[in-house]
């Protein structure tokens, strides 16, 4: 008895789950920035300081922030702008991988919230390793691949405790993942507390920062990246992070090893039935995921001109939580994880824009970003009414 | 006058996407009646009781009760008018005890909300008492048998002082005296004026206590008939169609060399710190179905989970075509020639957010048939289900691509079943593989099970149903509180002499086979 299109033998597009997901996420989208719209209103009439205006400003500036181009006869002007579009490509990446990582755990039935501790211990890697090798004769795209490598290695051992603890001991995920993510930030900030040779000492009054990566010239090539974003930060950390995403998009849906994680995150009691080693893959995804959320790391500082602040301890990177969001957004898709990774990004990017060409301050985007987090776990619900709820409980046949 | 029927549910139509569930169907209730809903896997029963029970809107019909229309948008209502359901998939919670999950939606309290336990505790025990109804209530539902949480589900009904019950194939997990008992409370419910709708496939259970019987098939309704009316034979025909092979027709069993050899094998419970199975020794040839009997909770699951390796056994020897695989793994095992079709469907047996093909290929998508490279070769997956779905005769909504949660239970066990014997092991061991089917379903799945006897293979059948048991055991060995304490030969043997065995009245002192 098979049900499926007559013409084409496949389900239609537009019962197509994949469909779904993303009109769920655009609604999430849009409402997000409904509301933002409504705060920048709201705050517009409070300030007699902000006109009409201005208000209209706002609101265009939340859309089209990356396009905005600055300020011409007193008016804001849009167009490309070279510089935000480059910086959103180059604030994305660590994004990206971020939200790779929690897709990747989410598939495979874990819920990798130390996505910021295997950020932190990503970045120890990559910046001990290059900081130590670089200028010292090796060639310096060794250098970058080893530290790349080191950083990702660490972040996938981090990730591999949750996991490990999860398989042997039956201990939820997200109680290890929040307590290393605390042991990371310690851990990293005493690490560079005790090794001086990594700290920035050259400009005169900085505390607490390393060296740039660009002073030993371990460097990600800029792919041609400065050449269309001139001005910007973008490098080829961004093709990186994409071809990464590809890779886990086919590993995933296309490969045994896929199948094998997937079952296990959907059914242990089913696969250890089946003969297959949950336990293993447990720990695996674990690691897959730290490595992402690592990785995310190593591109981000090996950029260059970045220079990490390493008293972590009071506070754990932004960028590894935003992963939860960025993967729940793109329905835990490796691809649409490139496009929600970005999407955030370019909101923090009009965050910016705001701050600068207008009245309002930048925490505005950091609201819109909150309510389509906060929507974004609805998209089962927005699901749901796509699905006309007829199949509420599942229709047997 | 009062109105004939309690219940009256016309011209009922209710779709989903792709398939009407309920074609213009009637039903209608006596009070004080029982009465059986009949009708294979798919035919609609299910549907038909969730449109009464509130969980589905109908697209055409009316609802009445006692004469009069009424509207039932949720459970609620129907709780409200008396309506009382066991479903056939429980709904229970599994971290909360027998007490907690019978008195949930229905709690008693004190003036300031709390809890009135005592009073409820007392009531659930009056009430299991009454009925012979055994539960243990302060268990969590998660560590006792499924058979008792059966019983849990139906104290829940009778907490609730519902008039109209809907019982969903209620006696599948039932042994042969629980289910008279059942029998006789369901007559007494009857007697005190409640209204019983019975929906089973079981055709003698019809027979035993039913006062009518609604037919339906394929989503239609066949007809209504007075149970003293008509025999087994014309109703299994009605429900299916076409005429059905009742009895089980099978040769006498050749059994050659063993395949599978148990020594002393000892598994521990998980809920008690006992043996769950004690010194168990065994074996099974090949050409012969041997059958583990015994009520449900006396080692059976354990026995099986030790020689499936699920669990670790504390002590024993299995050896398995000759090779010890006493501490192999689960792959181990299914390598050396073990097929399992799992007691428990949705856990052990099915991926159910995956597809059906992805189901399918559980245990295979490692061999080079279905990969290359570690990529996953679609087309031969794909090719592999369509064969399995046509040669098992696996019906589900969009063919490979269902989700296995969307199927419906018998189909699923088709699935399954189709699964193991499609990899053709040596020894198969089979759980309760029935349970809870209809009579097509079941008489396809013992024609399988025989037809792989006759290959040569091996079978390992561990069945609560004294039938199943009878009918088609070569040789019967029966499990009581983890011991094996008899062997039978079912031509040798009745249902009352293997039902005192069952319930440990009887023991032989036994030899090795």
């Amino acid at each position: 008895m098979l049900r499926l299109d007559s013409e084409t033998g496949k389900a239609k597009w537009y019962k197509n789950e994949g469909t779904k997901s993303i009109a769920s996420a655009l609604v999430s989208i849009l409402i997000g920035m409904c509301v933002g719209m409504i705060i920048i209103i709201l705050v517009g009439l409070a300030k007699p300081e902000i006109s009409t205006k201005g208000i209209m400003e706002g609101i265009k500036i939340v859309f089209l922030g990356v396009f905005s181009t600055g300020r011409a006869a007193g008016a804001v002007t849009f167009g490309f702008n070279p510089v935000n579009i480059g910086n959103m490509l180059f604030r994305g990446t660590p994004l990206i991988m971020a939200g790779l990582s929690v897709a990747v755990a989410f598939k495979t039935g874990l819920f990798n919230i130390g996505a910021a501790g295997q950020y932190l211990m990503g970045t120890m890697g990559t910046i001990s390793v290059a900081l130590t090798l670089g200028n010292s004769g090796i060639p310096s795209f060794i250098v970058w691949i080893l530290a790349f490598t080191a950083g990702v290695v660490l972040g996938a051992l981090w990730g591999c405790i949750p996991g490990a603890f999860k398989a042997f001991l039956n201990i939820n995920e997200v109680i290890t993942c929040i307590m290393t993510n605390w042991i990371a930030a310690n851990l990293v900030t005493w690490f560079f507390d005790i090794n001086d040779q990594f700290k920035n000492g050259a400009d005169g009054g900085k505390v607490g920062y390393t060296i740039p990566l660009s002073n030993v010239d371990v460097v990600t090539p800029r792919m041609g990246m400065d050449v269309i974003f001139k001005g910007s930060q973008a490098n080829g950390g961004i093709i990186i992070a994409i071809i990464i995403a590809i890779v886990v998009y086919i590993v995933m849906s296309k490969t045994t090893f896929g199948y094998e994680l997937k079952a296990c995150g959907s059914n242990m009691h089913a696969t250890k039935y089946a003969g297959i080693n949950s336990k293993r893959n447990q720990i695996l995804s674990m690691a897959i995921a730290g490595g992402l959320a690592a990785a995310g790391a190593s591109l981000y500082w090996l950029s260059g001109n970045t220079e990490f602040f390493w008293s972590t301890y009071q506070t754990l990177p932004a960028d590894g939580f935003n992963g939860i969001p960025v993967a729940l957004l793109a329905a835990n898709h490796p691809i649409g994880v490139i496009l929600s990774g970005l999407f955030m990004a370019m909101l923090n990017i009009a965050g910016l824009q705001l701050k600068t060409l207008t009245a309002y301050n930048e925490y505005i985007a950091d609201i819109i970003i909150a309510v389509i987090v906060y929507l974004s776990a609805f998209s089962m619900f927005f699901k749901e009414i796509m699905n006309g709820r007829k199949h509420k409980k599942g229709g047997k046949i | 006058m009062a109105p004939e029927y309690i219940i009256e549910m016309n011209h009922i139509r209710k779709e989903f996407p792709g398939i009407v569930a309920n074609d213009d169907i009637t039903l209608q209730l006596k009070k004080g009646e029982i009465h059986a809903l009949l009708g294979e896997n798919g035919a609609g029963k299910s549907t038909l009781m969730s449109v009464l029970f509130g969980l589905y809107q109908p697209e055409a019909g009316q609802i009445k009760k006692n004469g009069e229309e009424v509207k039932i948008n949720n459970p609620n209502d129907a709780t409200a008018l008396g309506i009382g359901m066991v479903h056939q998939h429980f709904k229970l919670i599994d971290v909360f005890t027998v007490l907690d999950n019978i008195i949930l939606g229905a709690e008693t309290t004190g003036k300031l909300g709390f809890l009135k336990k005592k009073e409820a505790r007392k009531k659930v025990i009056d009430l299991s008492e009454k009925y012979g109804l055994h539960i243990d209530v302060d268990a969590k539902v998660e560590d006792i048998t499924v058979g008792m949480q059966q019983r849990v589900e139906i104290l829940k009904m009778l907490y609730r002082e519902n008039e109209i019950l809907i019982f969903d194939e209620p006696t599948a997990v039932l042994t042969p005296q629980e289910i008279d008992e059942l029998m006789e409370i369901m007559r007494g419910f009857a007697r005190e004026g409640k209204s019983i709708l019975f929906i089973t496939h079981k055709l003698n259970e019809i027979m035993a206590v039913s006062d009518r019987v609604t037919v339906l098939r394929k989503g239609k309704y066949i007809g209504t008939v007075n149970t003293k009316d008509v025999t087994k034979q014309e109703l299994s025909n009605m429900m299916v169609g076409r005429p059905v092979q009742l009895e089980i027709v099978k040769d006498v069993a050749k059994p050659k060399d063993t395949i599978l050899e148990v020594e002393g094998l000892t598994v521990m419970s998980k809920i008690h710190k006992k043996e769950a199975v004690n010194n168990v020794s065994f074996k099974v040839r090949q050409g012969e179905i041997l059958c583990i009997a015994g009520i449900d909770g006396n080692g059976q699951t354990e026995l099986i989970y030790g020689l499936t390796g699920l669990e670790k056994a504390t002590s024993g020897k299995v050896t398995l075509c000759g090779k010890d695989i006493s501490h192999g793994s689960v792959k181990v095992r299914n390598e050396a020639g073990m097929s399992h079709i799992p007691e428990d469907r949705h856990k052990h047996g099915l991926v159910l957010p995956f597809t059906l093909e992805q189901n399918l290929v559980l245990q295979r998508f490692k061999e080079k048939e279905f990969h290359n490279k570690g990529f996953i070769k679609f087309d031969a997956i794909r090719n592999y289900a369509l064969r399995l779905i046509e040669d098992y005769d696996v019906r589900s909504g969009q063919g490979p691509i269902t989700i296995a949660r969307s199927m419906s239970g018998g189909n699923q066990q088709k699935a399954i079943i189709a699964r193991e014997l499609d990899r053709n092991k040596e020894l198969i061991i089979a759980v309760q593989p029935t349970r809870g089917l209809d009579v097509g379903a079941i008489e396809h799945i013992h024609s399988q099970l025989i037809a792989e006897r006759d290959k040569g293979k091996g079978i390992l059948l561990v069945s609560l149903e004294l039938d199943e048991v009878m009918s088609l055991a070569d040789r019967i060995l029966v499990m009581y509180e983890g011991e094996i304490v008899g062997e039978l030969d079912p031509k040798e043997t009745t249902a009352e002499e293997l039902g005192l065995y069952m319930s440990g009245a009887k023991k032989q002192g036994r030899e090795q086979v």
